[in-house]
């Protein structure tokens, strides 16, 4: 367990917010975790941050009576926080090699943003990422310089982005034996996608999952 | 209890010689790969959570040592517990290294550390011995699964059982038992499950009871050296984990020896730093968790075949 001091917290909308830490000397790939504990409890929290970065980033959701989350929504710079040591099950790209396709909802973005600031010359083949309001999209002007990148709004109708559920744009991903597929997010996409992706003949193994929250935690 | 050769750790609170088992064979090793976790189960004997390291992870490094040094004692097979295995990053590294030997048993919640490396676990097919897996699957009520396991994961798990049976891959699954159940119904309950995910009616279920969370002091009888014999055959204390087992732990950086699965949460149950010198100590029955063994037979081992 290391302590770590807050950095900044810039919120996004009056639930959504990022947390900044000083990296100090962390190591971690995209995809890696840490658990991040208040007084009593821990959780984990995809950190978002490039590998190069010296400051960890965590995009984070209040959860309604989620005791960890609102305790470091209320951090301020120079507090202090706990973390445990990275570690992780989901590798965005890790695949030496192969082609990928990554899919988001909500903070399940962040996994891939780590990818993307860490690896900025080998993208994925498209990145697709659904929330429910445009406010609510993390990073999206660095987001749309990602190629073939596309924006779900499923609660809000937009010139610029398409007007529905993430699953209605899976249509559009390239579909082959050499592609890995990444899915991160609501946990309700993630059983969509997966059973999609099968039936179109994608192989089980090709398919790679890390659920953030769960479809009746929307509030 | 607190240390070896202490009266607390020899003798039981009435001051009578406590029950203990000398060791027999190491006949099964088993490898905690540490209590980092993706589920958070409210129940969970090992403490395991996301991030936690009170068991750290164990290393390839760490873990050939220890299979080579079993392999000279004659060891027949190798388990792995965690936490979830597939969490810690050296795993199927672990696992193959201990397949090129002996048949291993792999305890898991079969969700997505296990889902995501199912592309690395295929191949273990092609190792020399066989590879078996004991799903969590908590109650035959998806519904109380998931109540701890979190949404959803009892079909993940079911799903997963099924697709690594049909891969060619042993299984088996692990559920609770709760005081006074009926349990030929309560496994019966698992049929309809069991042919939804295409593995046999049959199956092996391995039923734990309560075991309490980690450094948990619960009242229970105290064993002593009369009720081993008074109680037991010589075939149920040949039954007891610790005569045939052992546990390789990872604990503050250093590897310990541990008597059995279940009593990683007592610094006195780490018999040394080699396999050798733990096989020489008795195992005294002073744990909470030993009553299980005693009253209840309760064994995280599903047998060894002689090979």
């Amino acid at each position: 367990m290391k302590t770590l001091t807050v950095h900044k917290v810039i919120f996004r909308t009056d639930e959504l917010f990022e947390l900044q830490l000083e990296r100090e000397t962390i190591q971690f790939e995209p995809g890696s975790c840490l658990a991040l504990f208040n007084d009593d409890e821990s959780r984990p929290y995809s950190i978002a941050s490039g590998t190069g970065e010296d400051k960890l980033r965590f995009l984070l959701r209040q959860v309604v009576d989620g005791t960890v989350s609102q305790w470091l929504a209320l951090r301020k710079p120079g507090d202090k926080v706990q973390v445990s040591a990275p570690f992780g099950w989901f590798r965005p790209g890790a695949a030496i090699g192969s082609r990928s396709v990554f899919i988001a909802t909500g903070t399940g973005i962040a996994p891939f943003l780590s990818y993307f600031r860490s690896h900025s010359l080998a993208p994925p083949e498209c990145c697709l990422y659904g929330v429910r309001r445009c406010v609510e999209a993390f990073n999206l002007e660095e987001l749309q310089r990602v190629k073939n990148f596309s924006l779900a709004l499923s609660q809000e109708q937009t010139d610029d982005h398409f007007y529905g559920r993430v699953t209605g744009l899976l249509e559009q991903i390239p579909l082959a034996d050499d592609i890995h597929y990444y899915l991160c997010g609501l946990d309700a996409m993630i059983a969509e996608t997966s059973v999609w992706l099968e039936n179109h003949g994608v192989a089980y193994t090709q398919i790679h999952r890390e659920i953030f929250f769960y479809e009746d935690e929307q509030h | 209890m607190k240390m070896n050769n202490t009266d607390q750790w020899l003798y039981t609170s009435q001051n009578e010689s406590r029950g203990y088992i000398q060791p027999q064979s190491l006949d099964e090793l088993w490898f905690h790969t540490g209590t980092n976790c993706n589920l958070r189960c409210p129940f969970c004997l090992e403490g395991s959570k996301p991030g936690d390291n009170r068991i750290e992870f164990l290393t390839l490094t760490e873990s050939q040592k220890f299979i080579d040094e079993a392999l000279l004692l004659g060891v027949k097979k190798f388990s792995f517990t965690g936490g979830e295995p597939f969490v810690n990053p050296e795993f199927i590294s672990i696992l193959t290294a201990a397949l090129a030997h002996r048949p291993c048993l792999v305890l898991t919640n079969a969700t997505e550390p296990l889902m995501n490396q199912m592309g690395a676990i295929l191949p273990l097919l092609k190792q020399p011995n066989p590879l078996s897996f004991r799903v969590s699957l908590d109650h035959p009520d998806p519904i109380k699964h998931d109540e701890s396991r979190g949404k959803g994961n009892f079909r993940k798990a079911l799903d997963t059982l099924g697709r690594l049976y049909q891969a060619g891959f042993g299984v088996s699954i692990a559920r609770h038992m709760l005081p006074g159940e009926d349990s030929a119904a309560v496994d019966q309950a698992y049929a309809p499950y069991f042919e939804t995910a295409g593995v046999p009616a049959d199956l092996t279920i391995i039923k734990f009871p309560e075991f309490h969370l980690p450094g948990s002091l619960p009242q229970v009888t105290e064993i002593t050296e009369g009720c081993m014999t008074r109680y037991l055959s010589a075939e149920r204390r040949a039954a007891f984990m610790c005569n045939f087992s052992k546990m390789i732990v990872k604990i503050n950086g250093q590897c310990g020896v541990y008597a059995c699965t279940l009593v990683d949460d007592v610094a006195a149950y780490d018999l040394g730093d080699t396999l050798h010198k733990a096989m020489q100590q008795r195992v005294m029955l002073g744990h909470h968790r030993c009553y299980s063994c005693f009253a209840g037979g309760a064994s995280c081992s599903e047998g060894v075949e002689k090979k």
